[in-house]
This record gives structure tokens, C-alpha cells and sequence, in this order.
């Protein structure tokens, strides 16, 4: 342990040197950098079908990349790498959140992202609103949130074009994970205030009639791509479709409630058959579970974490009219197998995105082979199409890597150093802790 | 000192979070045959724990530890002896044992926000919380689930003086004579912020505000020097001054919590207890610390000033901690934190720095202690009510689960036999 922290010190005086240089040699593991290799005695790996977890491990980094990952005793450290020895801490992933809205900055934080003059605006980007720097996302990642999907709001069907990005960096170059990263759809429960009259049959034919126009704008231009037809006039508001199309990003849906749900899997999913994962699915929506794991459709739950025991608006609680309903575990009950968690930031703060999970425990959700950390890692990184890039501690992904002292969940777990992209972007030794 | 908790969370292996188990549900649990002689089997219960929080002076842990529960009392807590003749044996060799959470600010006696805050007149020293309590409150049975056994439950803070709350157990389908720890459990002041209600009257300046105060308590303290009430409406306050009843004070900001400890405890020298101090109150916490106040502190626990000044949250747990305020404890003020949730404002202050073990204390020996109830509840002494309970893991944690729960020797809450409520 000792050791370690001789180590981290050297580090330390290693990157203050960086900083006070500027344009001096990159850091190890950074892209340019000597190799680095981090010492630790849990590497959670978190990846999709393999090992999950490595005891007394080394990660190796270089050029902002994972090279290699696996048994100190089976793994050879390169000459020329620092190691890095974190004694007792853990390394773990760095967290994936879905559904973030602060990544802006105006006069209430969100207020960039819900332009309501029309019902449907699958044209607007939430890149546009993107401020590097941004405080929500700088106390994120002191709470191990490297990565956020930054989405409208929900005020109108089709608020526009998320983006994901890196919450570390200054620059929106160098943030950029990608753009679009997908596509906002809010069925139902909060665009009826875009105009008196609004209900969920109306909003179930705009989302549907915008679908569809949009997937008719996409074939004309992947026949032309086949050479099969006219180059298409370029039409702006549907682009984003040809993105959907070739599932390089998927459909990000604020959607509640069983019927809403199912619409979302039914007709979205099943129907048009464009990449759809589902957000918040509360207020019953987890009945729905078995057609969504049929669909292979990944629930991201949050930020509520209960279905709570009001028999009037809210029945859904079933047999459990008295009890609260954990939404994680209704949806880990039925079946559902890829469940992650949200904060709908600023919501519930960025910063607490692992209490989610710890609270889908407390609420009834098994956390017996790592779910809750899959559930904040690899399965949103695999939902939002990005998992070649994040979402595990295995080889070719980006560095973004959490060097924790207990169970990441644990609300008490400190997270005392965060890489991203190989760079040390927050050591809560050198920079001071952000709580 | 070290935490005896975060040894135990260094422990917590990522296999190691598995459900409750209903192996042994009480109801249909064998009893042991007694030898000839021994009393009827309802001499007592007898809990055979893991790890046993006794959260006592000397913050004693036994693992494993053992408790003997008779006649709604404690009348054994250590390691495991053998169980006397005639005591039902409750087996939970993996649970952890704890007393019942003591939450000194909480509104859920009475049906959401109705019959919490009569708003006519500023001060209302005659108002007595016991005539809207409600036995049938299902947050109460929320709350049992949850570990919560002893609420001080208290009107709003809409007016500077607001009533004379109850000290109740969150027993299920009791009537008023059981629930009742102590009535009235103390008097609740609003003493800045809320009592504001700008209408154009006297008190919608902090200026009006303590004069009504004063000039009330002055009256009420010259009756309390003479023999026997003079004004009924002044019966309850005038045991305030004696001392015989404590005062818990809604206050936010440095200047609201100063003001509140130079009132009530250097002026009238009451026992007197400082609610929620929050935003900037922690400046003043050296201050409460030097004259020996104890704070009560929630629903909010962080500092949001610093938060664009400083690029840090400040727990403010941790900030009133640390200048020594005495007797430290958290609340939820409920409905505002579910009553369910208050253990997570012990977890979640820790998350903000302090200490486990200290926020363990100050959701149970702390409050009770500083309310005059600490002879009865607040920690796992023999001769103090047998309020337990048995969780699958450490109290802080959200993934440990409540399985049991005793008030008053009593089974309140089975989670094999209710179900699980949340």
C-alpha cells in the first residue's frame, strides 16, 4: 500500500510537472506517452461475455488505449512502462450514463435543449448546446461518469439528437465520442404540454408518421447508395435517419407506462425496425419485460427507482399493493437481461449515477454476478452502439478507467482517480476531492 | 478513530449482497423443549445474531453477539451464553443486529401534510400533535420496515410556534396508549425562513419574529418559577423551562442557528435541540459546539454555495462533525425524505466524508440521548426498550436488506412473513 502511494506521489509531481510545461511530453498511457501499467488487487473488467472480474491484475495503457488486461502473475509489464501500484483499490470502467441533460450552460442549465415550437424535431442537435467545462459534468466524472449521452428533453414527440461525449477534456473535439449519438423520442408523458389537446393517441400517429417519413428518406438514399436511384434532395430534418438505419446509433425513449412501453417495442422496434432502447420505463412499464428481452431491447432505468403503492393513479404494483416496486428489479424479475441505470441529470445529480444502482438493490434487484456495474458500464455502452470504445476494461477500448476503494455502487466508495482516454483527468489526491 | 464499519465494508465481497433468506421464518419455527420446571415458553426471545451493533457508550460490537428480549425490555446483550429455559430462540446467525432508528424530525402522524401546521396565530404553545395522530399512518409501517422505530412526531413550520409534538413507536395497528414513548415529546419552533409568512403581520421580519418569541417566553418562564399553572395555554411551555421537556428548533443559516443557541440556551437555558441547520449554518457550528447544543441535521446535507466557488460539495455532516457539535444526528423530516430513507441520509453523508460508524450514531444513540430519551432507546443496553432490528448487512448500506424487526419486544416486522415492503 505504501508502496502505491509513493508511487501515486511521484505520479503526482510527475503531472503537475506536465501541467506547468504545457506542451511538454505526453503522460503515460495518454496518446503519445510511454506506456502505463496499473497495479491493482480487483480489476472489475466488466466485459460483455467474458471475465468479469481479475484478482491482483495489471492493466497495461498506451496511446490513451487498453492494451492488455489480466493476472499480475501471467502478465509482463513492457520495459519503459510506469506502473502504478493502487495497493487494496479496485479498477473499475468508467461509468456510461444515457440520459444526461447537463452539458450545456444557460440560464437554468437545461433550458438549450427543448426548443417547443413544433412536435416533432428530429433536425435539432443538442451538439449545439454543448460547453466544455460544464460543472455538472466535471462533478460526474469526480463520480466516475466518463462517458454521457447528452439529450433534449422531452417537451415535444422528437426533441432531436442526442450526443456522447467524453465528461472530461476542454475542448469539444477532443470531448466528441459521437454526433449524432442518437436519436430522442418522448411517446408520451410531457409532450401533451406542447399544446392543449395533445394525448397519447396523437402522439402515437405523429411519432409514427415522422417514423415513417424519415425511413422513406433513408431508403431513397440507401437505393441511390446501391445506385438504384437519384441522388436524394438533402432534407435535414430526416438525416439522422440513414444514421438509424444502418443501426449506428439508436433511438434514446422517454417512455412510461405498460402501454407506452409497448408501443415503444411494438411499433418502433417491431414495426419500423429501427435500433430502440427504452429510458426511464416506469409506472408499470416493466410488464413489458419479456417482449423486450424477446427484442433484445435494453431497459435504462431511472431516474425513479420505485413504482410507488398508490392504488389510484398507479396500479401496477399488482400483488404488491402495499409495497414499493423496485423498477430495476420488476425488470430483472420478468426477464429483462440488459438493465442499466440514469440519473436524467440534473435530475438526480451526474455525480450519483452509481446510487441508482445501489438503490435498485435496496429496492429488490439481484446484484449477485455484477449487475449493477454492467448496468452503468458495458450494457449502456453496448445500448448506445459504443461498446468497441467503452464500456469495459478490455483490450483496444479507451483508457477511461476508475481507480475506486470499495464496490463502486457502495454510496461510501470513494473514486480516487479517473482516466479517460489515458489521461489522469481527476485524482482526488492532487486535485482536492469535489465532496 | 477507526471505523468499526469500514472494516467490514472492506470485507464486503461482491458475492456477499444476497437476499435475506426466509430459512427460518419465526411463526413456524420449533421451539425448544424446556426441562421440566422452566416457565411458559413466552418467558422471552432470544436472538442469536452475527454482528451485533450495541451502539453503546463504549460502541461495543459482538460477533457473534446475542440478545435476550423479556417483557418488552433488554435483558441481555453480549456474546452468545446459553439461552435460558423457556426463551424462544430466533436463529440468525448471518444477520446483523442494531437498534431502531430515532428520527427527531418527522411530519407522517397524520395523513400527508393535513393536520400538521393550524396557521392563524404565530405562536401556538397550546397545540398538542396528540390529536392528529393516526395509529393507521401506512408510512408508519414503511418506517418499521425500514429499521425507523421512534419518530418525534411534530407539527410544521409555518408558524414560530407550532405545538407540542408526540415521541411515538411506528407499531402497526396500535392503539394511541402503545404507541407512545412520550407525550408531549417536546415542542417544535420555527425560528426563521417558513414562520415568514409575509403577510403584513408582525413576525414576517426576523425582528418580529423574536420579539414574539421573547415576549411568550418570558411569560412562560416567570410562571414556571412560581407554583402551579397560571395559563393553560402556557402549561406545556412553562415545562419547557423547567426543563422538563426539550425544544427542537427549525433554523437554516449561520445567523438562524447562532440566534436560535443564543435564545434558547444562553437567554432561557432550555434543552433545547437545533433542526436541519442548513445552507451556511455550519459556520456556526463552533459556536453550538462551545455551548454544548446538539444539532439535528437534514434533509439537506450538503452545502450548495460552495459547489460553484469552490468546485466542491460540502458535507455539511462531516463540516458540524468536525468543530465538535455534540450529540449529532440526522433526520428526514419526512415527507420530505421518505421516513423509509433515513438510513440514507447516515449512508449518504458518509458518501460526503464523515465518518460511518459517527452517522450511525447519529441516526440512533445521538438523537435519542439528546431528546431525554437515551435511558429508553438509541442503543442495545440491558434495561433499555427492545426496539432491534435484524438486517442481511451493515444498516448504512443500500443493498442490506431489513429482516426483523422488535419494538417493545415485539415482532413488528417480519420481511419473510409481510413480505418485502420495499
Amino acid at each position: 500500500m505504501r508502496h502505491g502511494i509513493l508511487l501515486g506521489a511521484a505520479f503526482a509531481l510527475l503531472g503537475l510537472g506536465l501541467d506547468a510545461q504545457g506542451t511538454s511530453a505526453p503522460e503515460p498511457g495518454a496518446p503519445g506517452g510511454s506506456g502505463l501499467a496499473l497495479r491493482a488487487q480487483k480489476i472489475l473488467v466488466c466485459s460483455w461475455d467474458g471475465p468479469q472480474v481479475v484478482d491482483e491484475g495489471i492493466l497495461l495503457v498506451r496511446d490513451g488505449k487498453i492494451e492488455d488486461v489480466g493476472r499480475a502473475r501471467e502478465l509482463a509489464v513492457p520495459a519503459g512502462y510506469q506502473v502504478l501500484d493502487v495497493g487494496e483499490r479496485w479498477l473499475a470502467p468508467g461509468f456510461v450514463e444515457l440520459h444526461c441533460h447537463e452539458a450545456g450552460e444557460s440560464l437554468f442549465s437545461v433550458n438549450d435543449l427543448n426548443d417547443l415550437v413544433y412536435l416533432a424535431n428530429p433536425e435539432m442537435r443538442a451538439s449545439a448546446s454543448v460547453e466544455p467545462g460544464n460543472h455538472s459534468l466535471q462533478m460526474g466524472l469526480a463520480g466516475g461518469v466518463t462517458t454521457v449521452l447528452y439529450i433534449p428533453g422531452s417537451g415535444s414527440n422528437i426533441g432531436g439528437q442526442g450526443i456522447l461525449l467524453k465528461t472530461a477534456f476542454d475542448t469539444y473535439e477532443e470531448k466528441l465520442v459521437r454526433n449524432p449519438g442518437s436519436m430522442k423520442l418522448a411517446q408520451w408523458g410531457n409532450p401533451e404540454a406542447w399544446a392543449m389537446g395533445v394525448g397519447m393517441a396523437f402522439e402515437n400517429w405523429n411519432t409514427r408518421d415522422t417514423l415513417r417519413r424519415g425511413i422513406e428518406y433513408a431508403k431513397r438514399w440507401e437505393a441511390h447508395e446501391r445506385g438504384q436511384g437519384p441522388e436524394p434532395e438533402r432534407d435535414l430534418m430526416f438525416d439522422v435517419f440513414r444514421d438509424l438505419r444502418k443501426n449506428e446509433i439508436a433511438i434514446s425513449t422517454h417512455t412510461q407506462v405498460y402501454q407506452v412501453v409497448l408501443m415503444t417495442l411494438t411499433m418502433v422496434h417491431g414495426e419500423f425496425g429501427l435500433p430502440v432502447f427504452l429510458d426511464h420505463s416506469e409506472i408499470g412499464g416493466w410488464l413489458a419485460a419479456p417482449i423486450a428481452e424477446k427484442m433484445g431491447v435494453a431497459a435504462i432505468v431511472g431516474p425513479r427507482s420505485i413504482d410507488t403503492p398508490t392504488r389510484g393513479f398507479i396500479s401496477w404494483a399488482r400483488n404488491k399493493h402495499e409495497g414499493f416496486r423496485g423498477l430495476a428489479a420488476g425488470w430483472q424479475e420478468l426477464g429483462e437481461t440488459q438493465i442499466g441505470f440514469n440519473t436524467d441529470s440534473p435530475i438526480v445529480p451526474e455525480e450519483e449515477l452509481h446510487v441508482q444502482a445501489a438503490m435498485g438493490v435496496h429496492y429488490g434487484f439481484v446484484d449477485d454476478e455484477l449487475q449493477t456495474l454492467r448496468g452503468l458500464t458495458i450494457i449502456p455502452a453496448r445500448t448506445a452502439r459504443i461498446d468497441a470504445r467503452v464500456g469495459s476494461l478490455e483490450r483496444g477500448k479507451d483508457a477511461d478507467v476508475l481507480v475506486v476503494d470499495g464496490h463502486p455502487i457502495d454510496p461510501r466508495t470513494t473514486v480516487w482517480t479517473v482516466f479517460v482516454n489515458g489521461k489522469r483527468v481527476y485524482d482526488a489526491g492532487r486535485d482536492g476531492r469535489r465532496w | 478513530m477507526v471505523s468499526p464499519l469500514r472494516e467490514v465494508r472492506r470485507g464486503l465481497g461482491l458475492l456477499a449482497l444476497g437476499l435475506g433468506s426466509c430459512r427460518a421464518p419465526l411463526a413456524t419455527e420449533p421451539l425448544r423443549a424446556a426441562p421440566p420446571g422452566t416457565p411458559p415458553e413466552d418467558a422471552g426471545i432470544a436472538i442469536r445474531c452475527g454482528k451485533l451493533l450495541t451502539l453503546d457508550p463504549e460502541a461495543r460490537i459482538f460477533d457473534p453477539g446475542m440478545l435476550l428480549l423479556r417483557d418488552g425490555k433488554i435483558a441481555y446483550v453480549g456474546k452468545p451464553i446459553e439461552v435460558p429455559g423457556g426463551y424462544r430462540i430466533v436463529d440468525r446467525p448471518e444477520s446483523w443486529a442494531w437498534p431502531g432508528l430515532v428520527d427527531l424530525h418527522s411530519h407522517v402522524q397524520s395523513a400527508g401534510w393535513w393536520d400538521t401546521n393550524d396557521m392563524v396565530k404565530p405562536l401556538n404553545p397550546e397545540f398538542r400533535v396528540r390529536a392528529a395522530l393516526d395509529p393507521g399512518e401506512e408510512r408508519l409501517r414503511v418506517a418499521d420496515a425500514a429499521g425507523v422505530t421512534t419518530l418525534f412526531g411534530i407539527p410544521g413550520s409555518g408558524t414560530s410556534i407550532s405545538g407540542f409534538g408526540v415521541l411515538y413507536k411506528t407499531k402497526r395497528d396500535a392503539p394511541y396508549e402503545r404507541m407512545i414513548l412520550r407525550d408531549p415529546g417536546g415542542m417544535k419552533v420555527a425560528f426563521n425562513y417558513n414562520p415568514q409568512r409575509g403577510g403584513g403581520d408582525l413576525g414576517s421580519t426576523w425582528c418580529g419574529l423574536s420579539w414574539n418569541l421573547e415576549n411568550l417566553n418570558d411569560r412562560a418562564a416567570n410562571l414556571a418559577r412560581r407554583e402551579g399553572p397560571a395559563d393553560p395555554a402556557l402549561e406545556n411551555l412553562e415545562r419547557v423551562h423547567r426543563k422538563e421537556l426539550p425544544v427542537l428548533i427549525h433554523c437554516a443559516s449561520a445567523e438562524g442557528v447562532a440566534g436560535s443557541v443564543r435564545m434558547w440556551k444562553d437567554r432561557y437555558d432550555t434543552v433545547c435541540v437545533v433542526s436541519h441547520g442548513d445552507w451556511d449554518g455550519h459556520f456556526a457550528a463552533r459556536f453550538m459546539a462551545e455551548r454544548g447544543v446538539p444539532l439535528n441535521h437534514g434533509p439537506r446535507l450538503m452545502n450548495f454555495t460552495t459547489l460553484r466557488r469552490e468546485e466542491k460539495i460540502l458535507g455539511t455532516s462531516k463540516a458540524f462533525v468536525d468543530e465538535g457539535v455534540p450529540n449529532f444526528s440526522l433526520n428526514t423530516d419526512a415527507p420530505v425524505i421518505p421516513e423509509e430513507e433515513f438510513f440514507l441520509q447516515g449512508s449518504m453523508s458518509a458518501r460526503l466524508g464523515a465518518d460511518p460508524y459517527q452517522m450511525l450514531q447519529a441516526l440512533t444513540i445521538h438523537p435519542a440521548d439528546s431528546f431525554m430519551i437515551g435511558e429508553r432507546v438509541g442503543s442495545l443496553e440491558v434495561g433499555k426498550d427492545a426496539d432491534v432490528v435484524l438486517s442481511s448487512g451493515d444498516p448504512l448500506d443500500p443493498r442490506s436488506r431489513v429482516e426483523l424487526v422488535f419494538i417493545d419486544g415485539e415482532i413488528q416486522y417480519s420481511r419473510c412473513d409481510d413480505g418485502q415492503v420495499f
